[in-house]
């Protein structure tokens, strides 16, 4: 879902700036591969290969589930729930490609669940496989899904409550995971058209998707304001604002605060062109040294006062948006004081390459 | 920092970095006047318009929240309502990044394509007659337990030509089959596919004035040009009475608010205060419920406020010499004789889109397509060959955005030059003229389109 506010003036610096510019002197035409190869192997590629890995092993949990059913078992479950789950938050800074000209983010990441139908299903005698999964909506599948499943709506489920028919779906669940993310780890890498290729050969003239490589650079750009728009404007904003738990999206596993701070690591980790936190030459980072090293240290910093400040909210999210609405407010500060500056200082410096 | 004072601080930094003297800059085509941005990725159709104010800009917000919801099945917490039956669970399930919706390889899942239908003659209004135990629409969905009306199934066929130098062209038309209908589909019944287009600029569509379209009206071809151009005229469920159709394939919808109205009812299945009764009324997937409407006014509100306040994006390249002479070509063969480049939309009580001057290269007038084209199912005033002219503006993004390059009402062509080797009816001689072109006129014509 992509909406929050600074995406709005975002269109405001797009505006302006494109009108600004045209009078000031304009870069001479740079080469941008190297940087656009780093972020797609570096980051999007070793992302996509890290969910896809880990999907894989809560799969493999999932499906020994109901011959080891024990306390440990569905805690292990969870751990690889939440492992899972990591990659994916920090994929989020780079929403496009296949994840959405595939349709695959709806079944991955669909909220909220269907409980009604859910419900329905379980209660059916339909057979629980991979395959029927895949043809349902994507609320009743995914990640939230499988949270549902595993840890309940108030995230207190014992083994004792598991029905043999909700191991069933838990396994077809995380099967049908696995098969999304494959197929979004696929799409970068393999096929006539893969979508790695496209990105890292921006601006040459086979590539019919990016026409230029200030185009491609502007995608990643793009990406990381949105994420922090949504984290920001919507994550936070929709469940604090309205004092409504329930719409907080990781609610039942209490993995919200993990979320935010993973998604803003995905800034990180484009701005980065790595995601072990290590800076890389070739990267956006890298680009901005050469032109604003101030504002490059700003935006490094401001990324790590976004991540402490999500962090230190005490408790769960759920607890602190009653309890600790000034940590919450403190964590919202600083992410939209993130997107105002790569809205407001990094773009134009975009607009200019 | 108060929300407000976020905005208060965009906008200092936005009027800052102005330059406004450059709007003056031929070649930077405001497409969509004041309401244009210049963006070239893949989120280029999701940018609200720059000219918001504050306020609106919070509209705008909440709108992309409500077009983005997901919805679910009845009672739930959040999102409450979806089906019966329904096509998808979101608008933006049929509408990717507020873009075009593909032509699915997969007949199974058919994305944003969905089939309208109807029994010969017509409603009270003027409205195609619904089917019975099938209604206006065919939900290929349907909550859990339910039974979906029916599938879809389709057969490739296959067109082959020849442009005058030679060059051999090859078109592909999906022929649609109902298949495991709930109940015998009633004999007779008209099938129109519609594949589900771009949302963006509606808004200064809808405040183009009346008189405006209706001057572009030659329903008798009187100036001999072979163009005729004719007005639908549907029923306006809030004013009660005829109004001007202007959205949808065959402008079947007078208004935004009422687009959206049909879409959560038909589409989600999602009553709201314009359709207030279930799409599945009367069949045995209803469900007994007491919560309709399912979504308020001011939902609805929002959501056609949202497609009334998106930019549009401005075309790209314009002083490249290939798009300036297929522009020339573009005119030349009479394509814009119904791609209309140039309106000024009239006084609209959102200031943002009052006295813009744009191209959307549209007159929202209907005209005979031809027998290839046409779907046999009369909409209100227009005939079964009759189809409004979409919009081109921000074509050439769609592969960009949506991955894709399918066009037309049922998504047959797959690309550009394949839409335009459809043109039949009054489009009939622009299409044999682009047959006639060489290749590289017509790479010329087929480039500025997509610089659009």
């Amino acid at each position: 879902m992509i909406t929050t506010q600074l995406k709005y003036f975002l269109s405001f610096g797009i505006f302006f700036s494109i009108f600004s510019c045209s009078d000031e002197p304009v870069n001479p035409q740079s080469n941008y591969s190297e940087i656009l190869k780093t972020e797609t192997n570096q980051v999007i590629i070793l992302t996509y290969y890290d969910l896809n890995e880990k999907a894989g092993l809560l799969s493999v949990r999932c499906d020994e589930f109901s011959s080891n059913k024990t306390q440990a078992h569905l805690d292990l479950m969870r751990q690889l729930w939440r492992d899972a789950r990591k990659p994916w938050e920090q994929s989020e800074g780079f929403l496009f490609g296949p994840v959405d000209i595939q349709g695959i983010d709806p079944s991955i990441d669909s909220w909220p669940v269907n409980v009604i139908d859910l419900d329905a299903v379980l209660a059916s005698s339909d057979p629980l496989t991979k395959e029927y999964l895949d043809g349902l909506e994507g609320t009743l599948k995914g990640f939230h899904t499988l949270e549902y499943l595993l840890f309940g709506i108030d995230g207190n489920k014992s083994v004792q409550e598991f029905t043999d028919r909700q191991i069933e779906y838990l396994k077809a669940c995380a099967q049908s995971l696995k098969g999304e993310t494959n197929k979004l780890h696929t799409a970068w890498i393999s096929g006539p058209s893969p979508y790695g290729t496209i990105l890292k050969t921006a601006g040459e003239p086979s590539n019919q998707v990016y026409l230029s490589q200030k185009s491609a650079l502007q995608e990643l750009l793009d990406g990381i304001i949105t994420i922090a728009d949504e984290v920001g404007n919507g994550k936070i904003n929709d469940p604090f604002v309205t004092n409504n738990i329930t719409l907080e999206e990781s609610r039942f596993s209490a993995n919200s605060k993990q979320d935010f701070a993973d998604n803003i690591r995905s800034i990180q980790n484009i701005y980065f062109g790595s995601t072990d936190g290590n800076y890389n030459l070739n990267s956006l980072s890298g680009l901005i040294k050469t032109k604003d090293a101030a504002l490059d240290s700003k935006i490094i910093n401001q990324i790590q006062e976004a991540i402490t400040a999500i962090i230190n909210i005490p408790g769960t999210f759920t607890e602190a948006i009653s309890a600790n609405r000034a940590a919450v407010q403190n964590a919202q500060d600083q992410v939209r004081q993130l997107q105002l500056i790569l809205e407001s200082e990094l773009k134009p410096l975009f607009d200019k390459l | 920092m108060l929300q407000r004072e976020f905005w208060i601080i965009t906008f200092t930094i936005g009027f800052f970095l102005s330059c406004t003297k450059n709007e003056e800059e031929p070649l930077n085509v405001l497409a969509g006047g004041k309401t244009t941005v210049f963006v070239e990725n893949s989120n280029s159709f999701q940018f609200p318009a720059p000219n918001l104010s504050i306020e609106e800009l919070e509209q705008h917000r909440l709108g992309d929240q409500a077009f983005e919801a997901i919805f679910v099945t009845a009672p739930a917490t959040n999102n409450s309502g979806l089906g019966p039956l329904f096509n998808q669970s979101a608008c933006g399930s049929c509408h990717p990044k507020n873009g075009r919706s593909v032509f699915s390889e997969n007949p199974g899942d058919l994305a944003g394509l969905l089939f309208r239908l109807s029994i010969t003659g017509k409603g009270p209004h003027g409205e195609p007659l619904a089917v019975p135990g099938f209604g206006g629409q065919l939900q290929t969905k349907a909550n859990l337990g339910k039974p979906a009306e029916a599938n879809v199934d389709y057969q490739f066929k296959y067109v082959n030509g020849t442009f005058a130098d030679g060059e051999l062209y090859e078109l592909r038309q999906a022929i649609f089959s109902l298949t495991n209908s709930y109940i015998p589909i009633p004999g007779g019944t008209l099938i129109s596919p519609r594949m589900a287009p771009p949302v963006f600029g509606l808004g200064l569509l809808e405040f183009i004035s009346e008189s405006e379209i209706l001057k572009n009206e030659d329903i008798q071809d009187s100036n001999g040009d072979g163009i005729s151009g004719k007005a639908n005229w549907v029923w306006d469920v809030q004013k009660s009475s005829i109004q001007l159709g202007r959205f949808g394939w065959k402008a079947g919808q007078p208004d935004l608010v009422q687009q959206a109205a049909a879409a959560y009812n038909e589409d989600m299945g999602v009553t709201n205060p314009l359709f207030k009764i279930e799409s599945s009324t009367g069949q045995r997937q209803q469900d007994s419920l007491k919560d309709d409407p399912e979504i308020d006014q001011e939902l609805l509100e929002q959501t056609a406020f949202y497609t009334r306040s998106l930019a549009v994006p401005a075309p790209r390249n314009q002083s490249d010499p290939t798009i300036q002479n297929g522009k020339r070509l573009f005119k030349k063969i009479g394509c814009e004789k119904c791609h209309l480049s140039s309106f000024k939309t009239g006084v609209s009580p959102f200031l943002f889109l009052s006295n813009q001057s744009i191209q959307p290269y549209t007159d929202l007038l209907l005209h005979d397509m031809g027998d290839a084209l046409s779907d046999g199912r009369p909409d209100f005033n227009a005939s079964g060959n009759e189809w409004r002219t979409p919009p081109l503006w921000g074509i050439g993004l769609t592969l960009l955005v949506n991955g894709h390059t399918h066009f037309l009402h049922d998504g047959r062509a797959r690309n550009l030059q394949e839409a335009i080797l459809w043109h039949e009816g009054e489009a009939k001689s622009s299409r044999d003229q682009f047959i006639k072109l060489n290749k590289s006129e017509r790479s010329a014509i087929l480039k500025f389109i997509l610089s659009l």
